[in-house]
């Protein structure tokens, strides 16, 4: 992007061209662009917020995080978490055991928010990152390439591994007491999906994805 | 670096809305404001200046979270049959639990995670809505940065969900013991799904509107 001058000054209601421009998203105020390198971010001056923070290679690293994920997801999921043994009797299940248990009770509601958040919103979201970045990679622009990316934001805050893993770390906390814990391969690749999701976010660059789409040749 | 400075307009400072433009919340694409209501041409999202009715769908998330929250509060959540005797606790006393047991640390974490969360949420959001429409136009960093960090910890309150999850496929032994929900799960449930929508439907820069 090319700064450039734009406002008559004294002029009521000044136009603007709106591709010159940055706007704050928080707080609606107008910047003009500046360049930014890898590992810097500039901040809106009226309140804050960080309007661009681009990343070092990020189609890559957001392409290598997600196929990562994608390999670790079935394993993390439907493999033993870890096994509980009291007086010789065992307790074991996987994260996706977790879901169906609140389903075969009747909670339903709590069952579907359940599993929408640890399982079906982590696994969408790790594939549209993947082939979002691995279109741009091969450079091939799919036109649903904007749907996916609009999903993948909007997708952001409903998966929750993280959180899960924390209630993991609780449940740990409660039971080492009373039984005796193994903890099993659906426990380590947990962690390493929960890892590698969380990075395939923080690599994106949501800037250069959506410049990279909207140049595309058509 | 900071970014480069604009012409501002009579000493206030120019924002979109003010020059004729509509950013885009999906893409952060800015367009003219003749696009109002119609698809953003880059992702296809409908562009608005601001939210349409965003405050009354704020307010009636965060009703809906707070006449939820007392059920989820009062009604058991988590039921732990120990050989044959059933005892049913609620939130509170499953902190009060890790508290007695003395892992201080833990019962902070779930007394913030399942309590004080959801009640900072709720008050917070309420007192940011009376701030746009009652125009109280000072601590307008605090209340973003408040506003943030309450779209932040969201979706930390599900932790307790979650535990309850994973204790049910795990503390399953038949006669021995059994570990359950109860029916406080599913309204605590809908108390994060409720706030989270709170902050979702929430636009932030209805904040900074003069």
């Amino acid at each position: 992007m090319t700064p450039s001058s734009t406002t008559e000054p004294g002029a009521s209601t000044p136009s603007i061209d709106p591709d010159s421009v940055w706007v704050c998203p928080v707080c609606d105020l107008i910047h003009e662009p500046v360049h930014v390198e890898p590992g810097y971010g500039v901040v809106c001056r009226r309140c804050g917020h960080t309007l661009y923070a681009p990343k070092k290679d990020s189609i890559e690293r957001t392409m290598a995080y997600a196929l990562t994920g994608l390999l670790l997801f079935i394993p993390a999921n439907f493999l033993p978490v870890m096994t509980l043994n009291i007086l010789g009797i065992e307790g074991t299940g996987s994260i996706y055991d977790s879901v169906t248990a609140f389903w075969d009770q009747g909670y339903y509601f709590v069952a579907i928010i359940v599993g929408l958040t640890s399982l079906v919103f982590p696994f969408i979201k790790l594939s549209l990152l993947f082939i979002i970045s691995f279109c741009l990679f091969i450079r091939r622009y799919p036109s649903d390439l904007p749907a996916f990316m609009r999903l993948c934001h909007h997708l952001d805050e409903w998966a929750m591994l993280e959180v899960y893993m924390l209630g993991i770390l609780v449940a740990i906390i409660k039971l080492h007491h009373m039984a005796h814990i193994h903890y099993d391969i659906g426990f380590m690749c947990f962690i390493a999906l929960m890892v590698v999701t969380l990075s395939s976010s923080v690599a994106l660059d949501e800037h250069l994805f959506w410049e990279r789409i909207e140049k595309r040749p058509r | 670096m900071s970014p480069g400075e604009l012409p501002q307009q009579n000493d206030q400072p120019l924002t979109a809305r003010k020059a004729g433009l509509i950013l885009c919340l999906d893409c952060h694409k800015v367009l003219p404001k003749e696009m109002e209501g119609e698809h953003c041409p880059r992702c296809g999202a409908r562009v608005y200046s601001r939210v349409p009715n965003s405050i009354v769908k704020t307010w009636a998330w965060v009703i809906t979270a707070a006449i939820l929250f007392i059920p989820a509060n009062l009604l058991p959540i988590m039921q732990v049959d120990y050989l044959g005797r059933i005892e049913q606790s609620t939130i509170m006393d499953g902190i009060i639990y890790f508290f007695q047991e003395g892992s201080y640390g833990i019962g902070i974490v779930i007394l913030t995670a399942s309590v004080l969360v959801p009640c900072f949420k709720i008050i917070g959001i309420v007192l940011i809505l009376l701030s746009v429409q009652l125009h109280w136009k000072s601590w307008l960093r605090h209340k973003t940065a408040m506003f943030h960090f309450i779209e932040f910890i969201g979706r930390w309150s599900m932790l307790d969900i979650f535990v309850i999850a994973l204790l049910q496929v795990l503390v399953h032994f038949g006669n021995l013991s059994n570990i359950t929900a109860a029916r406080g799960a599913t309204y605590f449930t809908g108390v994060v799904i409720a706030t989270m929508f709170a902050a979702i439907t929430f636009d932030v820069r209805l904040l900074w509107d003069d």
